[in-house]
Order: C-alpha cells, then sequence, then structure tokens
C-alpha cells in the first residue's frame, strides 16, 4: 500500500528534487541514477519521475500526492493544484528576448511581433496585460533559433545566467515572471492523507532551518 | 490555408471531452441518479429542471464576467450569444428570483439533476459535458439550512457508497475578513494568488502581523485544532463572525450523527465567486477532484432582482461512481426463443412475462443468443425454462414463477 507518492520533474530540478528528499529523510539517493520511472522506497513511499510539462497533470489527477514543479509551469498551465511552497531552487525567470539589432524596433508603436515560445499562455497574458497585439509560435524547444531564421521577431524563454541568450545574440527586453521550485499538492490528498500532511510539515521545518541559516551565514 | 481532403475522417470520433454511454454506465448512473433524488425527496427537495441552453449574459450577470472562457457557447439564429449550461446554481438562482420567489414561496427546496458543459482546455483529460446532482436551499439565511445541506450532503456520500470521503468546511468570510485589513492594493493581489490557489505566494504580499501570519498558515488551517488556531489569527469582525459560524455549523452537524468525517478547513476556497458564507467540498479515499462541493450563496439571487439568502451543494455524478467503484446492475433479459409454428405461443408467453415485469426478447430458435438472464423455449408441445445447464420443464400457467426462479438463481 502507497501511503505517500511523490511526483519529480525530470531535467534540470531533479537533483534538487532528489537533494531535498534526502534531506526530509527519504533514502532517495539512488533515484537519479535509476532508469526506473517509479521507484518504490521504504516506508510506502513511491517517486515518479514524471517530464516538467507532465508533471502537474499526474498531481492534479491525485495519481501523485505531491510534486515538485517550476512556478513558469505552473503559471503556464493553470491546473487546479494547491501551490504550497516556495522551495527557492531552481531559479530562473521567463523574459521576452530579441536579438540585440531589433531591440528598439520591438516596442515601436503598431507594430505586431511574432513571438516564439514554449509559454503560450504566459506570453499572452503578457502582451494582454501590455496591450500589445502578438502573434504566438509555439515550439517545443530552442526557441533561440526562431529569431536567428527569421521565424519570429523574439522569443518568451526561461533564462537562468543568459548564457545561451548571450551567444545566440539575443537581449532581454522584458521579465515576465520569476520562477522557483514550488512544492504542489493535490487537493484531495490535503485533506484526507496525515502522511501528506507530515511530509510537508517536514519540507516546512527544512525550509525554514535553511533560511535561519542563510540569515546567520 | 490547407484543407483537409477525406482519408483521416472525423466522422468516426466524437469531439474532445464528450463520450458515448454503453448499458453499464447509463444504468449505473440512473440508478445513483434515482437513490440520489430519493434521499432528496425524503428530505423535502423537490426536482425540477431548466433548459440545458440560456443567454450567455445570464452566466456573466450571475458568475461573474470570469466564466466566458469556461462555457461552449453557440450563436442563436437572431445572432444573440446562447450558452450550455456549466453549473446548475445560476440557472436556479434566475428560476427562483424571477418566478418561484415573486410568486410567494419561501423558502424552496429544490433538486436537480442535469448535464452540464465546459469548455475545458484541450488535452487537459477532462470532462466537457458530465452530470451533476443537487439541491438548493433558497430563502433561509440560518445556520440551520447550512447544517441542513451538509448533513444532507454527508447522507447522499453515504447513500452513493463513498461514507469514507471526508467533507471539509470552510467560510468565505473568514478570508474576507483578513483580506479586509490589508491595503486595497496588497488585497486585490492577494485574491488573484488565491484564486490560482498559489499559496507559496501569499507572505509576500502582506506586511508582518495577524493577517500576513493567517494567509502564509492558510492552507495548514485545518483539523480538529484550526479554529482555534484560526481564531489567535483572525484580523477583522468579519473573520471571527466566520468562525463562530463554523463552531455552531459543527455542533449542529454532531446532532446528525453522521459516519462522514467532517473536518474544518480555512483554506478552502470555490471556483465560483458567488460564494459568500460556509462553504465546503468532500473528497473520496482517491483521485484529486471533489466528489461534491457547494456553500452559501447570499449575494446571487439578488443580481436576478430578488434577495435571498440561499445554500446548496452540486454533485460530480460521474466521479462519485468512479469513487464507489458502483457496477451497473442492467437487467440482462429474459430470451423466449421458439421452434417452427410456434410463434403465436411464444408471443403469449412473452406478453405475460412482460406483464410480470421481465425484460424479454423474441427470437426465432437459432444459435447466438447470449447475455440473457434465462431461455424460454418454445415448441408446439412443450415449454422449457432453460438457465445455465438447468432445465425446468413448465406449462403456459406457470411460465412466470419457473422464469423467476430460473433468474432468480442466474443473477
Amino acid at each position: 500500500m502507497t501511503a505517500l507518492s511523490i511526483a519529480i520533474p525530470t531535467g534540470r530540478l531533479q537533483a534538487d528534487a532528489i537533494s531535498l528528499l534526502e534531506a526530509v529523510g527519504l533514502a532517495a539517493a539512488e533515484v537519479g541514477d535509476d532508469r526506473r520511472l517509479l521507484v518504490d522506497l521504504p516506508g510506502g513511499i513511491r517517486v515518479l519521475k514524471a517530464k516538467p510539462t507532465d508533471l502537474l497533470t499526474y498531481v492534479e489527477r491525485g495519481t501523485a500526492d505531491v510534486g515538485v514543479s517550476g512556478r513558469d509551469m505552473i503559471l503556464e498551465q493553470g491546473r487546479d493544484v494547491y501551490e504550497l511552497l516556495d522551495l527557492r531552487f531552481g531559479v530562473c525567470r521567463a523574459v521576452l528576448a530579441c536579438p540585440e539589432d531589433r531591440a528598439k524596433v520591438l516596442w515601436q508603436p503598431g507594430r505586431a511581433l511574432r513571438v516564439a515560445t514554449k509559454y503560450p499562455r504566459l506570453t499572452m497574458r503578457f502582451f494582454e496585460e501590455h496591450e500589445r497585439p502578438v502573434e504566438i509560435v509555439v515550439l517545443s524547444g530552442s526557441v533561440e533559433l526562431a529569431p536567428q531564421v527569421g521565424l519570429a521577431d523574439g522569443i518568451v524563454d526561461l533564462v537562468m545566467t543568459g548564457r545561451t541568450l548571450r551567444e545566440n545574440r539575443l537581449r532581454e527586453v522584458a521579465e515576465i515572471a520569476r520562477s522557483t521550485a514550488r512544492l504542489v499538492v493535490n487537493r484531495g490528498s490535503l485533506s484526507r492523507s496525515a502522511e501528506v500532511a507530515d511530509f510537508i510539515a517536514r519540507i516546512e521545518r527544512y525550509l525554514s532551518r535553511q533560511r535561519e541559516r542563510s540569515i546567520h551565514a | 490555408m490547407r484543407i483537409r481532403t477525406s482519408g483521416r475522417a472525423r466522422w468516426r470520433q466524437v469531439p474532445v471531452g464528450v463520450r458515448d454511454q454503453t448499458a453499464e454506465i447509463v444504468a449505473a448512473r440512473r440508478g445513483l441518479e434515482a437513490r440520489l433524488l430519493a434521499v432528496f425527496r425524503r428530505w423535502g427537495y423537490e426536482e425540477v429542471a431548466t433548459p440545458v441552453l440560456e443567454y450567455l449574459d445570464t452566466f456573466l450577470h450571475g458568475a461573474g464576467p470570469g466564466v466566458s472562457d469556461r462555457l461552449l457557447k453557440l450563436i442563436d439564429t437572431g445572432g444573440e450569444v446562447l450558452a450550455l449550461r456549466p453549473e446548475m446554481t445560476v440557472p436556479l438562482a434566475r428560476f427562483a428570483a424571477t418566478r418561484l420567489l415573486p410568486a410567494g414561496h419561501a423558502p424552496v427546496r429544490l433538486a436537480y439533476v442535469a448535464e452540464v458543459f465546459r469548455g475545458q482546455e484541450r488535452g487537459s483529460g477532462r470532462m466537457r459535458e458530465f452530470t451533476q446532482a443537487g439541491v438548493e436551499l433558497i430563502g433561509d439565511g440560518r445556520l440551520y439550512a447550512d447544517v441542513e445541506v451538509i448533513a444532507l450532503a454527508a447522507e447522499v456520500l453515504g447513500v452513493a457508497g463513498v461514507g469514507d470521503a471526508v467533507i471539509s468546511i470552510g467560510h468565505a468570510g473568514f478570508l474576507r475578513g483578513v483580506l479586509s485589513t490589508l491595503p486595497a492594493e496588497a488585497a486585490e493581489a492577494a485574491r488573484d494568488v488565491l484564486y490560482r490557489r498559489a499559496f507559496a505566494d501569499l507572505p509576500g504580499l502582506a506586511p508582518a502581523g495577524p493577517a500576513r501570519e493567517a494567509l502564509r498558515t492558510l492552507p495548514t488551517l485545518r483539523g480538529d485544532s484550526a479554529l482555534d488556531r484560526a481564531g489567535r489569527l483572525a484580523a477583522g469582525a468579519e473573520s471571527r463572525q466566520a468562525l463562530e459560524a463554523l463552531r455552531a455549523v459543527l455542533d449542529g452537524i454532531e446532532a446528525h450523527r453522521h459516519r462522514v468525517r467532517v473536518e474544518v478547513d480555512l483554506g478552502l476556497i470555490r471556483d465560483f465567486d458567488y460564494y459568500s458564507g460556509v462553504v465546503f467540498e468532500a473528497h473520496g479515499a482517491r483521485g484529486g477532484m471533489p466528489l461534491l462541493g457547494g456553500g452559501r450563496y447570499d449575494g446571487l439571487l439578488a443580481r436576478f432582482g430578488h434577495s435571498a439568502p440561499a445554500t446548496g451543494f452540486a454533485i460530480g455524478l460521474e466521479r462519485m461512481l468512479d469513487a464507489a467503484g458502483v457496477r451497473g446492475d442492467r437487467r440482462r433479459p429474459v430470451a423466449v426463443v421458439f421452434a417452427q409454428d410456434a410463434y403465436p405461443a411464444a408471443v403469449g408467453v412473452t406478453s405475460r412475462l412482460r406483464e410480470a415485469g421481465e425484460a424479454v426478447v423474441i427470437a426465432p430458435e437459432a444459435p447466438g443468443i447470449e447475455d440473457v438472464a434465462c431461455l424460454v423455449r418454445v415448441s408446439a408441445d412443450r415449454l422449457l425454462v432453460v438457465a445455465g445447464d438447468q432445465e425446468i420443464e413448465t406449462s403456459d400457467a406457470e411460465v412466470t414463477a419457473a422464469v423467476e426462479a430460473a433468474v432468480g438463481r442466474a443473477r
């Protein structure tokens, strides 16, 4: 019987997510090396490894009680899950960027921009708020390519260090959202499961210990 | 534009989010519907119906402009925009405020079973057509009314076979009170964050103080000690009144002695913005979405021109069936098969069985009749009831009894 199922994202947040599980006392060290997508840990704890874009589906549907997801995905997908804690790793920003030589053109009034992105909803919301017409080209990755070959005027994408932007001669024009990893919880799991409440409390305690340490350091 | 040419035909598919329903599924759903309506009737709620289609304006007027994105719309012949109902509370509020209450009926207890429609995001895996059953108690603003509908919800969960569900109770006034102590801008931002249920973003929005602490701990303000813990954080008179109301409602529910667990959850936020007081949801032992949900919406009727307090709840019927694991008790028919020249005799037997309430199909004797409760073989000189490997020789007069016995064993 599974007491608690935890969804962690593959990709850039996976290592930190696993460290977090270890920090709150789960024997999760080997989860990362394991090629299995479903790993059972002692104590009836089950870890699902899901693609970041799919993770919220598992949590919303209750096939995972809790999960670790970037705020960018949560904003983009608007799923019906509780976003409970800011885990403070996976810091990045969603930005609008365009080729260096076109940065000025971008904001010329009356110009309808074409923007390539993996985040169509986030992008649309940004341009709606700024009352700017926009045409969105949805791509599934490496969006930096699009403006260089004329598929789009600019991109909306996540940046961490800004290196990818620089190497593709793109310049940030506006910040659209800040993102960190979040602990998301299924609405039902929160009310029915003591294990879930206990797991959340452990993470909360760990986060506040960490915060104290960073203040005193 | 690329025009789709034949080949992959769409006509064999149904649109995203709707589905066909087999006899088993329909039988299970109808069975649950009948049990629910019987409970509603015993509690004094009468079944009513409203149209599947309403003017778009009705829903915007009742539930706010935000609901528009979630509606399936049609253009009427005169150019007006119509929408398929996404739920029943707004249509029933319109019905009650424009017709029932002006006629002097109050309070009214209404029940319904209805197909509802939502324009869900493609690929979200959610249904766009599903069934809701529920009640509305309109014209009674006392806490007894809140107790009544929650106790009824508890009974419904038992009747539906999900007695292990948990009912969470919250109060829209608690959060309203907390937010009223914040600067207007912060309150607005907090409302937006809460609508997304992004509790993680809350602490940063408020200046330090009890309101901030209440927002920070909101998702954990649940369970036995929640009311006491919330009492220490209750900023604003409305928050304190909300907690008192919840205490009284819990006491009232206690008197009903239901088996279903009821717990406080002050972080409970319902999707529709017309909720004004006590709100509640029930979750099953599995699955993420609530099985039923509802609460008090005292401002909604006034929007339709006749002010009246009201409360109620809606059950997601398909989710409830899933959670209960109910299979439909579809009645397999009795088959009357006849040998050549025995058709008149077979028709006689068939009519008598149908009058006795059996489901009967009639066909000439041939291989291939399956999935029946039993076979009645009629030939010119013999009447044989066959169930499994058992055969009962019978007479015309006793055929009903013989079938009953055989079917009893087969079922």
